[in-house]
């Protein structure tokens, strides 16, 4: 599809929609503020389903979709190195023991990071996905010729 | 049909607009009243310091030495240039008092805002260096993410970015205090308060409406405007104008501030050391992590989700390359970038004036030594290992070195400067090349090595080579003492320094993640193949970012038919 006008229109809506949005939360103490809140939270919401209403008209992409599960398990796994890392401050008090910690929390989260999720996004296949998506364009524009 | 909606949209956006500059307006607070001048009170009976201000005063050049020029300089610049509360009574001792202080302030806020205004203008050389490095056909669309990310991210910054960081960092004495800031939701946790995120600031208003809180605003946000800049380099020939505007106004206004607060606005990351023990807290002086990790590990999360552009790889795996178009405008921004720098370190002492900050010196010297020694270690390493001193990896050694250094400048000696900065040059190469090779992550310009990668070693460094001879006023973080790392005796500064680390790999990047992921529910973070082999610069921009040029047609092995 490219850019469009109906790209330019929805993300000026959802432009104005979190401008609005977070003039509610600024004056979320005044009575006015949660009404403004609301209608900034609306126009977010119509600006995304816009978004997704337009989303199909880009056409094939070369992307690759992945395992949803994956994704999902290496988020959490780089999440919880994280906690480790935090949970290491209260259980010791020892410099040394709340170092281990903290490298551990780090390795746990590298394996989420470089690890699982790479896996995910299908790294290894992706110039088979590649090309299959470059076919598919490629037979697009042969046709539009 | 289609008019009518888009002139709704229009209407309702300056309606909108219209509408929260009118809750700005309507709720800003009354300006406070000026105190009165102390000279204003009852007048205080003569001291021999006032005896001798006027003695002074009597001997000030007149009108008439000061009509005849003054070509030394030697009576420009007086106490007749002292403004005196009560003009009967002449300059006092409060008088001169005063204009001390006002100078004080006046040298810090002119040192942020000049050294704000420098990193604004590295913009422009990540621009070059993005473009550069990118194919002829994408010139225009690279060229405007990094122009219009410039506004994306100040806005988003201007609603609540700044707030969410800077609303709970009152006490900075360099500024005059930046009391409006004094509101940082914390919460307790085994007995100890720890800083969340801040609450005061949003669209600037109330109480916020102050000299200071202008002048922190101004530098936070050119600092906020890098970090979004990065992820344009990393994601750039594939990513989806649209989607990236969306992505950049939320990093904006909700990634990157909850770092910054966490480690600059007071935050809990910068309480370790008054709530656990862990050296001086979590130190990041003018943001390897905070800047450049952020913007790094946010490019890595974009990046996987979006993929590795068509022709990068082949059936079997390997990697091609994919050369930029433009060496001068690559190396001229590697320069353009490394004179913002100047701004970026030295001008993250946010002053000039008193508390240690005669340290800008050194931190300008260990700034240009560690890029010199990032170029070095970058460009020795691709010529010994590949043949040929690469113009791409000498220029990203560079901008790795600075990097790197931008965490420890402020606590480390010049010779530690240069090695931090040769580590880096490796670095970046090594980190370039196992992203390329082994996670299959196309990086066109080798932002997530050169940021990210770099950017977390800059936050370690800090925990190993501070020596603990800076003095920012006797105590950084709220802890006495200077901040000092494990190769000069304190190992808990180390372990601060992974904390933050452990929270940049595991809670940023997540962020991003989960974000970005919602985006390419939404929106879809990537263009179609037909654009993406076509070059965006026309379905996306509408025009080419060099139109007079006769392109050559691509190898077939890049458009995907190897």
């Amino acid at each position: 599809m490219a850019a469009s006008k109906a790209q330019g229109s929805y993300l000026a809506v959802f432009w104005t929609a979190i401008t609005v949005l977070c003039a509610g939360i600024a004056y979320f103490a005044e009575g006015f503020g949660k009404l403004v809140l609301v209608f900034g939270l609306a126009g977010v919401i119509i600006s995304l389903v816009g978004f997704l209403k337009i989303k199909p008209l880009e056409g094939k992409t070369a992307g690759v979709t992945g395992i949803a599960a994956m994704k999902i398990l290496g988020i959490a796994v780089a999440l919880g190195g994280w906690f480790v890392t935090i949970a290491g401050l209260h259980l010791t008090t020892s410099t040394g023991g709340r170092l281990i910690f903290a490298l551990v929390g780090i390795a746990v989260s590298l394996v989420g990071v470089l690890g699982v999720l790479p896996v995910a996004f299908g790294k290894s296949v992706a110039g088979k996905a590649q090309s299959s998506s470059f076919m598919a364009a490629k037979t697009t524009m042969e046709h539009s010729r | 049909m289609k008019k009518l909606c888009r002139r709704s949209c229009l209407g309702l956006w300056v309606l909108a607009l219209g509408l929260a500059f009118g809750l700005a307006v309507h709720a800003q607070a009354p300006a406070p009243a000026a105190p009165a001048p102390a000279a204003a009170a009852a007048p205080a009976p003569a001291t021999p310091v006032d005896a001798e201000l006027k003695d002074a005063a009597g001997k000030a050049p007149s009108q008439a030495d000061l009509q005849k020029g003054d070509p030394s300089g030697a009576i420009t610049g007086t106490i007749s240039d002292v403004p005196a509360a009560d003009s009967k009574a002449g300059v006092t001792l409060p008088d001169v008092a005063n204009q001390v202080g006002q100078n004080k302030i006046a040298v810090n806020f002119v040192w942020t805002l000049v050294c704000g205004f420098l990193v604004m203008f590295m913009q422009a050389g990540f621009a070059m260096v993005e473009s550069g490095l990118t194919r002829v056909k994408n010139a225009n669309h690279t060229y405007m993410m990094n122009f219009f990310v410039y506004t994306c991210g100040l806005f988003a910054y201007w609603i609540i970015g700044f707030a969410i960081q800077m609303g709970g960092a009152a006490g900075n004495s360099n500024l005059g205090g930046l009391q409006p800031l004094a509101s940082e939701h914390a919460i307790s946790i085994f007995g100890k308060m720890w800083g969340l995120w801040g609450q005061s600031g949003m669209f600037l208003v109330g109480h916020t409406y102050d000299v200071g809180v202008m002048v922190i605003f101004l530098f936070e946000m050119v600092f906020m405007d890098t970090a979004l800049t990065i992820v344009t380099g990393a994601c750039a020939e594939r990513w989806k104008f649209l989607a990236f505007t969306v992505s950049s106004i939320i990093m904006g206004a909700l990634t990157y501030p909850l770092y910054g607060n966490w480690a600059w606005g007071g935050g809990w990351l910068s309480q370790l050391g008054t709530n656990v023990g862990l050296g001086k807290g979590y130190c990041d002086f003018a943001g390897s992590g905070v800047v450049h990790a952020v913007g790094g590990i946010t490019a890595l999360a974009v990046c996987m989700l979006i993929g590795p552009r068509i022709g990068k790889y082949n059936r079997d795996g390997s990697a091609n390359a994919i050369l930029g178009h433009d060496v001068s405008a690559c190396l001229i921004g590697c320069f353009i970038l490394a004179f913002g720098w100047f701004g970026f370190n030295p001008g993250s002492t946010l002053g000039a004036s008193a508390n240690g900050n005669l340290r800008i010196g050194t931190i300008a010297v260990d700034t240009m030594l560690a890029g010199c020694t990032g170029t070095i270690g970058a460009i020795l390493y691709m010529w010994a290992l590949k043949g040929k001193p690469d113009y791409s990896m000498s220029g990203n050694g560079l901008l790795a070195g600075l990097v790197a250094i931008t965490a420890p400048s402020g606590f480390v000696s010049p010779v530690s400067s240069c090695i931090i900065g040769l580590v880096a040059g490796v670095l970046v190469c090594l980190s370039c090349s196992f992203f390329e090779n082994v996670l299959k992550v196309d990086d066109p310009v080798g932002a997530i090595s050169v940021h990210g990668a770099n950017g977390l070693w800059g936050v370690l460094s800090v925990g190993l080579f501070a020596d603990g001879t800076s003095n920012y006023g006797g105590s950084w973080n709220g802890v006495t003492g200077s901040v000092t790392g494990l190769f000069y005796g304190d190992a808990s500064q180390l372990v601060a320094q992974l904390v933050g680390i452990s929270t940049l790999i595991g809670v940023v990047f997540t962020i991003s993640m989960v974000i970005n992921l919602a985006l390419e529910f939404f929106i879809g973070h990537r263009v179609s193949a037909e654009t993406e082999l076509a070059g965006l610069d026309i379905p996306e921009m509408g025009q080419l970012g060099y139109p007079e040029f006769v392109f050559q047609p691509e190898p077939a092995v890049l458009m995907g038919q190897a």
